[in-house]
């Protein structure tokens, strides 16, 4: 016999989890410092490719004037403030992808939290079955 | 008013019915779109300025994630840019990559707004996607915005100066002498730098306000992002000596909003929630379920006005017995 409500309920959790299921799912198999801190190493990761590239263009940008004060380049100097930059580059740029990873961390939480409601409701109505 | 909200029912109907073709076609739309002001604005690549690949293209984007369909058109700016000078292609392809690196880390859920705000600019209502943004996204969609900003000032800075970064030759020597002007030229817009800014501020300031727990927070969203809009284009004006028509930002601004309305109108208040086609299993059954979701018609207000009413009381507030038509109830 096919019982509408619970039908209803399936597909309603059905529907989750072929589209945001998919993705809340594989952000609750990490727990939180976990997920949080791979997304922020990867942003690392990111942070880096855009800055190298940034400098690339801005040492190519004046490259001949570049290559003529090399040797009067005081390297020492010029690797610190490179340096520098690049911490302030790489604190903003995690500070702002750990708020926002963190913020999906919770969000697929409570998501997935709703799913397990409902999953229990969907086992105590075959309770009722047999 | 009536007929306008049964419409926006019928949209969500016909949308929720047929969600995946429509997606479909406004993705090859927005393809075919694109490829041409391209092709239009750069073609500099007789080989892939034609009809035949433009159109293959976009139907081939209309069944790709919308991001993808990013890349190929960054692919096919690249290729005309290419053919017209290789230190103005490999500079344009490195200012793409560190965009890509922003803006994939951080909203790639907006990739529509990248190639969205180019387009809008070409037809003078840019101001539509920050406004929009503010609504459906999230703060970090300001990341997109400014990239499809970026995007545009570029490609309109390579088709004002083609014959002079043709000039260039593609040896050592003068590809470094080539460097500085074509970066300058790219990166140097006052008038980017100040849209960018902007557009940022507009999306936050919008996004902020219509999270606000008050009444009408959508409406107050809308007008105060008009404000901040024109208000900071006109200090930025002035502050950075950028050259902007006064009348044309405030027409643009004020047709953007309404635009932005009639998007609010028929896209926001609507669920339009999709029809889910969906499988699973229990111990008895297998379930191939098609859920459709439910249309509700709204029903138009209904204005009772009275006619000669009578006062229904005598001069004692005891009840006459008459109704408003001067019937007593009882025939």
């Amino acid at each position: 016999m096919l019982n509408e409500e619970r039908i209803e309920l399936m597909t309603r959790m059905a529907a989750y989890e072929s589209r945001q299921g998919r993705k809340d799912m594989s952000i609750n198999s990490f727990f939180r410092g976990d997920y949080i801190s791979f997304q922020v190493l990867k942003s690392a990761l990111y942070a880096t490719v855009g800055f190298g590239l940034a400098v690339a263009m801005y040492i190519l940008y004046d490259l001949e004037g570049f290559l003529t004060d090399f040797y009067k380049l005081d390297i020492e100097e010029f690797v610190k403030g490179l340096g520098m930059k690049y911490a302030i580059v790489l604190i903003v740029y995690l500070l702002i992808s750990y708020f926002i990873y963190a913020f999906r961390f919770s969000r697929a939480k409570k998501h997935i939290k709703k799913y397990l409601s409902q999953l229990k409701e969907l086992e105590e109505m075959y309770d009722w079955d047999y | 008013m009536a007929t306008l909200l049964v419409v926006k029912e019928q949209l969500a109907g016909f949308y929720s019915r047929f969600e995946a073709y429509l997606n479909a076609v406004l993705k090859f739309l927005l393809t075919l779109v694109a490829l041409l002001i391209i092709n239009a604005d750069l073609g500099y690549m007789s080989k892939i300025d034609n009809g035949a690949i433009v159109l293959i293209v976009s139907l081939l984007c209309s069944f790709l994630p919308v991001n993808l369909i990013v890349i190929i058109l960054a692919i096919f700016v690249l290729l005309h840019i290419y053919a017209l000078s290789l230190t103005c292609a490999a500079i344009v392809g490195i200012l793409f990559v560190i965009m890509f690196v922003l803006y994939l880390r951080f909203a790639p859920s907006d990739a529509a707004a990248v190639i969205l705000t180019p387009i809008c600019y070409i037809i003078k209502i840019p101001y539509v996607v920050p406004l929009t943004l503010g609504f459906v996204g999230n703060p970090m969609s300001c990341v997109s915005v400014a990239c499809g900003t970026a995007v545009y000032f570029m490609l309109n800075y390579i088709k004002n100066n083609a014959d002079q970064i043709a000039s260039f030759g593609n040896d050592a020597e003068s590809a470094l002498g080539s460097f500085k002007y074509i970066i300058d030229g790219l990166l140097g817009s006052d008038q980017m730098l100040l849209m960018v800014i902007t557009f940022a501020v507009v999306v936050i300031s919008v996004f902020m306000i219509k999270s606000l727990p008050v009444d009408y927070s959508w409406k107050i969203a809308l007008g105060m992002g008009v404000v901040v809009n024109v208000l900071i284009i006109l200090i930025g004006c002035s502050a950075l000596e950028v050259d902007m028509s006064i009348g044309g930002v405030l027409v643009g601004t004020i047709v953007s909003a309404l635009i932005v309305l009639v998007i609010q109108f028929f896209i926001f208040n609507v669920d339009y929630s999709r029809t889910e086609n969906v499988q699973f299993e229990d111990d008895e059954y297998y379930y191939y379920v098609k859920a459709i979701p439910k249309i509700s018609m709204e029903a138009p207000d209904v204005n009772v006005t009275r006619f000669n009413p009578r006062d229904e009381y005598d001069e004692y507030g005891e009840e006459t017995g008459y109704d408003d038509y001067g019937n007593d109830g009882y025939n």
